[in-house]
């Protein structure tokens, strides 16, 4: 009895001991699934009447397909969006929309009509159980385009016409750094990794630091990752296809040129995608935590890998809805759809001028930032191979 | 919590221009607004909706007015009888305009002719009985309005209703203008679902014997009957129909619930039984509060619109003022777009009515949008049964079966 009271003293006194020593840890909460780092998307109507609310019974499925109709130089002429609703839960709705609306028409298969206010789609009625809304909703592009994923460029130069794609997503953002115990930042890294494969919402998480917790000077350049597929044809020329991932590690532009004369004539999705690269486990491993067991991983660049992976993802499931969700939770996905359109040139929509949110400049500015990004991006894997 | 959304926005509005006002009430500006309803020819629909505007203005009145601006009005209510003469429906719209009201609230009678006239000033109409489809139109007819259920939303939800019972349905409408666009509204309603419709035919409206009628009708092999008449048509089907011992379904649009049915088969109440009616509900998920709360206001300022009739325990019945409701409600709708436009120019409250919404008498938010003038969803169209004299809704229906039952005896 005398001995135990004896031992437990002891590892009273050595806890406090220990607890004394160490330095003192916070829990800091990671990027995602919220908030977004820039107001925009999903669009907002500036006269739009704010305060809406979805029930809770309400699960709001939301599917969008973005048309952009681009001139001769890829300057977006006008957009229009084909949004569906798929509602599930028994009872009253009203939802509403916000965004630049010009005008809206029922979409296919809807099961109500939209109404239009001032930069509102409104949806009202019952729903039985399940309910489609389908909406074709036309956008002012002067302000809209200029929260598109991408910006094109077409340029007739030599022989035929070169196009460029840029992935216009990119924001500057402030990153955390400190000390870290580098499992548990593998386990987060391996979560977020299976949450991105299975296409899910992030989980909101913590990692514990231990010590003074910094923001990191020099703020991190985070972009959506978009899977870029389409075609470019210069008059009755044979087009060139291509097929492209823009960001996760990947860069953040391409260029195509297709030759011939004539009218030049661009086909293409963006789709935001999770992202695959930047949470693929290095030397082979299935899992970050095996990889920390094979041999050490420094925690700065675990830390920072788990970070701006988790940044893409929540920019990412931003551009998934470029007109909202009404139900906040529910599951969102956008596809944009960029085509030619003969119209008179004075109708492009002008670029966004230099203080645009993102941060974002013209297609030859990324170009070279992603120079820079990828010649960073090798250094410091050399100079992590060597340490 | 129905419809919750913009309604702080309209409650705030009207809070802030429809407040107690400090001044005399002598110093109060006097707005008119005409209601042309048929006196003479449908008095009980015109008296329901005569009422339902005035207990609204009357609420606004002894509140302070409506603020336009800088200025506070009151709102005078002046009456006109259209006899259901589209004639005299024009008619007594120039006079209206000629007496400078800023809006006209009609059972609908006439508006094929009078919306042009009252475009000419920017007035707006809004219909508050007349579901027909082809009445309202922002695009072409931007200052008509509706607070009532639309015929195409009634047919619709029939057609959604019946076709899944796997009846074989006789259409019937009778040869009244009402029972005419309610026959093209079932037409289109049913278009896609021909084997369901067992025969359509179309009746003489105002013959009380329709028994010739009823047994063609059951030797085409119906099983239903959706009868799109004036109340002796539907009294007349359903008379030619039990008296013969055939006891079909009966279902009917809104006249089913008109107590002219009641009355006339007050002999044979069973004959009343099961008859279906479809209209727009009077209760919102809030519950019956609300509409309780109205009725009540209703009834102790014009007494309650009895039927006639008494259930077989010997009470009286009584009459819901749901068309009371509709005209309420646009009263309250054009006070939120006076005060948004904040001018008395029809013109700029017409422009207005497009972006404002209110809580209705049965708490469900009334309004209108910039593509859709109809202040009544289809979705909100459910369907209600008859039992001993009065109705309750149906429990076959995922609408109807969350509605409760609005007390009708007193």
């Amino acid at each position: 009895m005398r001995r135990a009271l004896l031992g437990a003293v002891a590892a009273a006194l050595c806890a406090a001991a220990t607890a004394a020593a160490a330095p003192p840890s916070q829990d800091v909460v990671l990027p995602g699934p919220v908030p977004y780092p820039t107001p925009n998307p999903p669009l907002v109507g500036k006269t739009a009447i704010s305060g809406g609310f979805t029930r809770y019974v309400f699960h709001i499925r939301n599917n969008e397909r973005v048309l952009v109709r681009v001139d001769e130089t890829g300057s977006p002429l006008s957009l229009r969006v084909r949004q569906r609703l798929d509602v599930g839960g028994r009872g009253d709705y009203q939802f509403a929309v916000s965004g630049p609306i010009e005008d809206v028409l029922r979409g296919p298969g809807s099961e109500s009509e939209p109404g239009l206010r001032a930069d509102q789609v409104l949806w009202a009625g019952f729903s039985p159980g399940r309910k489609v809304l389908a909406a074709d909703v036309t956008l002012r592009p002067g302000e809209a385009a200029q929260y598109l994923p991408v910006r094109l460029g077409l340029e007739h130069t030599g022989d035929g016409v070169t196009l460029t794609v840029a992935n216009a997503t990119v924001t500057p953002e402030l990153e955390y750094a400190g000390t870290t115990r580098p499992r548990q930042i593998a386990s987060l890294l391996d979560r977020t990794r299976r949450t991105a494969r299975a296409g899910e919402r992030l989980f909101a998480g913590y990692a514990t630091f231990y010590g003074r917790v910094r923001q990191r000077a020099q703020r991190a350049q985070i972009e959506a990752p978009l899977r870029v597929e389409g075609e470019l044809r210069v008059g009755s020329g044979n087009p060139v296809r291509f097929s492209e991932l823009l960001g996760d590690a990947e860069p953040l532009a391409l260029q195509v040129h297709a030759r011939g004369a004539g009218t030049p004539h661009v086909k293409l999705t963006a789709t935001p995608v999770p992202v695959e690269r930047l949470l693929r486990p290095p030397g082979g491993a299935p899992t970050w935590t095996a990889a920390l067991k094979r041999r050490p991983l420094p925690g700065p660049f675990l830390l920072q890998r788990l970070l701006q992976s988790r940044m893409r993802l929540v920019r990412g499931d931003q551009y998934q809805s470029f007109l909202a969700n009404p139900d906040a939770d529910g599951r969102s996905r956008s596809v944009y759809v960029y085509e030619t359109a003969k119209a008179p040139r004075q109708q492009a929509v002008a670029a966004p001028s230099g203080d645009d949110e993102r941060g974002g400049g013209g297609p030859l500015v990324i170009l070279l930032a992603i120079g820079g990004a990828i010649v960073a991006a090798g250094a410091g894997l050399v100079a992590w191979a060597h340490s | 919590m129905r419809r919750g959304l913009f309604l702080f926005v309209g409650l705030a509005l009207l809070a802030a221009g429809c407040g107690k006002s400090s001044s005399n009430s002598s110093d109060l500006g006097h707005l008119t607004v005409a209601v042309d309803v048929p006196v003479t020819g449908s008095p009980y629909v015109a008296q329901t909706i005569r009422q339902g505007l005035e207990l609204a203005t009357a609420n606004l009145n002894a509140g302070g007015g409506v603020r336009a601006g800088e200025k506070s009005y009151r709102i005078d209510v002046k009456l006109y009888d259209n006899h259901l003469s589209a004639r005299q429906a024009v008619e007594n719209t120039r006079r209206a305009l000629d007496a400078n009201a800023i809006a006209i609230v009609t059972d609908g009678t006439g508006v094929n002719a009078t919306w042009q006239i009252a475009q000419r000033d920017g007035v707006p109409i809004s219909i508050t009985y007349d579901g027909g489809s082809g009445l309202v139109d922002a695009e072409t007819r931007p200052n008509v309005f509706r607070i009532a259920p639309t015929n195409h939303g009634i047919a619709f939800r029939y057609a959604e209703y019946l076709v899944p019972k796997k009846a074989k349905v006789a259409l019937l409408s009778d040869d009244s203008a009402y029972g005419s666009e309610g026959a093209a509204d079932l037409d289109r309603a049913f278009s896609e679902n021909p084997e369901a419709v067992a025969t359509k035919l179309t009746l003489p409206a105002g013959q009380s014997d329709l028994t010739a009628q009823i047994l063609r009708v059951k030797r085409s092999g119906a099983t239903a009957l959706l009868v799109w008449g004036q109340p002796p048509t539907i009294a007349a089907v359903l008379s030619a129909a039990r008296s013969s011992g055939w006891d079909v379904p009966v279902y009917a649009p809104p006249t089913g619930a008109d107590p002219f049915i009641r009355q006339q088969l007050a002999d044979h109440p069973e004959w009343v039984d099961g008859l279906t009616f479809a209209s727009g509900r009077m209760t919102a998920e809030v519950g019956t509060a609300p509409f309780e709360s109205f009725q009540s206001q209703y009834e102790s300022t014009y007494g309650a619109d009895k039927v006639g009739v008494k259930t077989s325990a010997g009470q009286p019945v009584i009459q819901p003022p749901e068309f009371a409701m509709y005209a309420y409600d646009f009263a309250h709708v054009l006070t939120a777009g006076i005060i948004r436009a904040a001018s008395t120019d029809p013109k700029k409250i017409t422009a207005a009515l497009n972006q404002v919404t209110t809580q209705g008498a049965n708490g469900d938010e009334r309004g209108f949008n910039e593509h859709n003038h109809e202040g009544v969803v289809d979705d909100d169209v459910y369907f209600a049964r008859f039992h001993d004299m009065t109705f309750a809704p149906v429990h076959d229906d995922p609408l109807s079966s969350t509605l409760p039952v609005i007390p009708q005896t007193g």
